[in-house]
């Protein structure tokens, strides 16, 4: 019996791994198909590492890759230029007009536009969707807010008019284009469908629910489907108002180790690739399949300081800082391609900014930092902490920073963190300094000034946590004079004066010694067409095959 | 008193104590056991998870938002409550199955496990199958011929089995067998093509691929689990087979296996047949050891092959600071640890007389 049990256990390993080799020559001839499979003629396919989407709401979402798909699901009032994100061309709304006062701005809507969900698009939805905004009063409420927007006010500053029009009625004559930037080509604008979203009303959310999954509104795409961590799938609005888009499917799947996104380009199973390294970025470069496409966006990566108390409390220890950082060698190695040296808070690009050589105009120089930390009364250095995140550019900058700064007695201790720990410790001001980046969504110098630097109320118990500056323990009345002023100037010429000035200003003295402007860099295969974009949108709809 | 003291077998023998049955009164222990487990792993995470510096507020709304907008999600997430209160409306919610919502992902914790957990149930499963398909063999031939090139063999690639990160086996794996050669798939679990094509059933894609008779997208997805589940078996097999190797050494010193010898049964009937069944319980427990590990996640495997399971969920969930996912993954966790326990000491009857 004992025979027979071993005989036939003998041969049922024998079938089994006969089954195991005939799995193995399956997987083997199916994947030599699949390896030099392109992707579909009709579809764009990328991998971008999309763990941050969590929610689809326009009134909650923070970060860039939900923003870009909104972008590219909902449409806004108007949009950037795509060749000078400084202009601002017709989007949703065909034209507009500017009272003479130019606090009232009336927008002209498209006609004969539908929601994917048939439902038409109407001036009333424009209207609710930005008083959405401002009473669920997520971040993105600031958006109005600075703007003079309140729960209680936006009603009747934001009003739906006959023949298709809203108007928005400002508390005071702020820039025409600063406000079309700042709010109507911003997400804040964003047209919902207020039928669906009121129908799927939970509480008094106002769909915001219902938007953690999906999207409820109308643009050249619409998500289709989301997987959590997985993949997103956009299809091309069949009804859309506008030209429909070239592709008719936009594949996103989330890859979030950029060696692996490098061997998916590489192979030609996605057409873009969102996260490569440097050292993928330069392996790349001259690839006869591949092109490397980059541009600059509006954020900006900094080392902030708690000028609270202690050695960054004094303007000169803060410039000091400032002179050991290695802009130049950081900028040809662990920032090729990732970004460019700025050490003004006003991005490359914006109205109001200083070119690239008055806005850039330190280097490593050791013996001026020595000195000023002399002067400053630390002649033989301080010790203090670093915090930074998980960007992967930060560790390489922050050890740089801290061996230039062992050479003249400054013992900098890293503290590496998950970004939800590091935000926690800034946003309380537990902290002495910190590594990390922030984003403007508009291209004007006053995007920055009115939150890196102006501050309204400096107390402890104020709680300005979405000011930087207030978060920097910073605050100078004068320069928020002449924010306030800067803002309000109608000649363009002094204006540019005004913030010039005060960018000056801030490098000198400041909380925060700015590094580097990041870029937007992909990997795009060279059989794709038309990969559109600027520092402030991605035109999806304009890539082709 | 003297019914239980003439009781039959299977019925307690104590007569003082009760007339319950002995293996009721085993699977009473089991169940206790078990939600003891469950409820100290719970609370020890809840608390835990609470004292780390990560903000849930933050993880929802992101860092650039105003205090009054942050004062009123950290009222609505209930982190204003006393944390035994929170604690007790967790529990209560997870003996509902509610674990709450992911603060990253805006959907219910369970709804996410679901969705991650088949994945990699899918690909620790190919893994372990293919780890002791060939670590039990590898390790009992190892065993017998001790000191042999086979033996060195198989403890060389024990050895890089152990030491060489899966992480970097992967990448390497990719590069010659995906990018290099074209013999598998790439990473993810099925090509874009067949990906929106298919309604899932079960969430297992090499089962929902036949079930809808589609042979090309099994072929496709399991060109795409092939290689990652080899890169894992790799580990698997290393600790599979060293194991075997030293019960089985040790079965072979014994005299049982010289007098099988000495009445000429064969070496490999003596093996196979006798000291082999005498080293099951052990590889059992080996091998169920081995495929929690596998379900528990592998993360760095996951992160290379961009599979979508469950150790990268959890992983993300944590850096994110998102609580009430890392509480119910860990719970999960647990689940599967005592499981495969019970589960073991289940099969231990069946192998091993002496035990039931």
């Amino acid at each position: 019996m004992a025979n027979q049990n071993h005989d036939t256990g003998t041969k049922r390993r024998l079938a089994g791994s006969k089954l195991l080799s005939a799995a193995a020559a399956a997987a083997l001839c199916a994947g030599a198909g699949t390896a030099i499979a392109a992707t579909p003629k009709n579809a764009l396919v990328m991998a971008w590492n999309i763990d941050a989407i969590s929610t689809f709401d326009p009134a909650q979402v923070g970060e860039v890759v939900t923003n870009e798909i909104l972008q590219n699901t909902c449409d806004t009032l108007v949009d950037f230029d795509q060749t000078d994100e400084r202009k601002v061309v017709p989007g949703f709304a065909a034209r507009w007009d500017v009272s003479a006062d130019r606090k009232e701005i009336t927008f002209h809507l498209q006609k004969g536009a539908k929601f994917p969900s048939g439902n038409p698009v109407t001036a009333e939805d424009v209207a609710w969707s930005m008083h959405r905004v401002v009473k669920l009063n997520f971040g993105n409420a600031a958006t109005l807010t600075e703007y003079g927007f309140t729960k209680d006010n936006i009603e009747q500053r934001i009003v739906a008019g006959a023949g298709d029009t809203v108007t928005l009625k400002l508390d005071k004559p702020y820039p025409t284009t600063l406000v079309l930037q700042g709010i109507a080509a911003n997400r804040v604008s964003m047209i919902m469908d207020k039928k669906t979203l009121m129908a799927n009303e939970q509480g008094s959310d106002l769909g915001n629910k219902y938007l953690a999954t999906r999207t409820a509104c109308v643009g050249p795409y619409k998500l289709t489907r989301w997987n959590a961590g997985e993949s997103i799938v956009l299809e091309a609005n069949d009804g859309y108002w506008g030209k429909a888009p070239a592709l008719k499917r936009v594949l996103i799947r989330h890859v979030a180790e950029p060696g692996t996104q490098r061997l998916l380009l590489s192979q030609g199973d996605v057409d873009v690739a969102r996260d490569l390294t440097p050292e993928d970025l330069r392996d790349l470069e001259g690839s006869k399949d591949i092109a490397i496409e980059k541009v600059l966006r509006p954020q900006l990566f900094y080392w902030g300081f708690n000028v609270a108390d202690g050695p960054f409390s004094k303007e000169k220890v803060r410039l000091a800082m400032r002179y050991l950082i290695d802009y130049d060698t950081l900028g040809k190695t662990v920032m090729t391609h990732l970004g460019v040296p700025r050490a003004s808070f006003a991005q490359l690009g914006a109205v109001g900014a200083l070119d690239a050589k008055e806005g850039q105009p330190f280097k490593l120089d050791l013996d001026k930092a020595k000195q000023l930390l002399t002067e400053a009364g630390y002649p033989n250095g301080f010790e203090a902490s670093v915090l930074f995140g998980t960007l992967p550019h930060a560790n390489p900058i922050a050890q740089s920073v801290q061996q230039n700064a062992a050479k003249i007695g400054v013992k900098l201790s890293l503290e590496r963190m998950a970004n939800a720990q590091l935000f926690s410790k800034v946003r309380g001001r537990e902290y002495q300094s910190a590594m990390l980046a922030w984003q403007t969504g508009v291209p004007d110098a006053h995007g920055n000034a009115s939150r890196l630097v102006f501050n309204p109320d400096n107390r402890l118990e104020a709680k300005q946590t979405q000011y930087p500056s207030w978060r920097a323990a910073y605050q100078d009345l004068e320069l928020n004079k002449q924010i306030d002023a800067a803002l309000l100037e109608p000649d363009t010429a002094k204006r540019d004066a005004l913030y010039a000035a005060i960018q000056k200003e801030v490098m000198a003295k400041g909380p925060m010694a700015f590094m580097f402007q990041m870029n937007s860099v992909a990997g795009v295969r060279k059989d794709l067409k038309s990969w559109t974009w600027n520092g402030f949108r991605t035109y999806y709809e304009r890539a082709a095959k | 008193m003297s019914r239980t003291a003439t009781a039959a077998p299977g019925l307690s023998s104590d007569p003082g104590r009760t007339i319950l049955p002995s293996w009721l009164k085993a699977s009473g222990r089991t169940l206790v056991s078990f939600a003891v487990t469950l409820l100290g792993l719970a609370a020890l995470t809840f608390f835990i998870g609470r004292l780390l510096p990560l903000d849930p507020v933050v993880a929802v709304l992101g860092d650039n938002v105003t205090q009054e907008a942050y004062q009123a999600m950290y009222k609505q997430l209930g982190l204003d409550q006393p944390l035994y209160v929170q604690f007790g409306r967790y529990l209560w919610g997870v003996l509902h199955l509610d674990f709450g919502m992911a603060l990253t992902t805006g959907k219910p914790v369970m709804t996410d496990i679901a969705r991650v957990f088949p994945a990699t149930i899918e690909l620790a499963s190919v893994a372990i199958v293919i780890g002791t398909s060939f670590g039990i063999p590898l390790g009992v031939l190892s065993a017998m011929y001790r000191g042999s090139w086979l033996d060195q063999i198989v403890r060389v690639v024990g050895l890089i089995g152990y030491s060489a990160p899966n992480f970097w086996l992967g990448l390497m794996g990719l590069v010659l067998f995906y990018a290099t050669l074209g013999w598998v798939g790439g990473p993810g679990r099925i090509d874009f093509t067949y990906e929106f094509d298919l309604e899932p059933v079960t969430g297992f894609l090499l089962i929902d691929s036949l079930l809808a008779g589609n042979w090309e997208m099994f072929g496709n997805a399991v060109s795409h689990i092939i290689l990652p589940a080899s890169i894992l078996a790799f580990s698997s097999l290393a600790y599979i087979s060293r194991m075997t190797r030293s019960f089985m050494m040790e079965q072979l010193s014994q005299e049982y296996v010289v007098t099988a010898r000495v009445k000429g049964l064969s070496w490999a009937r003596t093996v196979w047949g006798h000291a082999f069944r005498n080293i099951a319980v052990q590889v059992l427990t080996v091998v169920a050891l081995s495929y929690a590990f596998l379900l528990e996640g592998a993360v760095l495997t996951e992160t290379v092959f961009a599979w979508p399971g469950f150790g990268r969920y959890l992983t993300n969930a944590l850096l994110a600071g998102d609580m009430n996912a890392v509480v119910g993954c860990t719970l999960l966790v647990g689940v599967i640890f005592v499981t495969l326990n019970l589960l073991c000491d289940l099969l231990y009857r069946v192998f091993d007389p002496r035990t039931r």
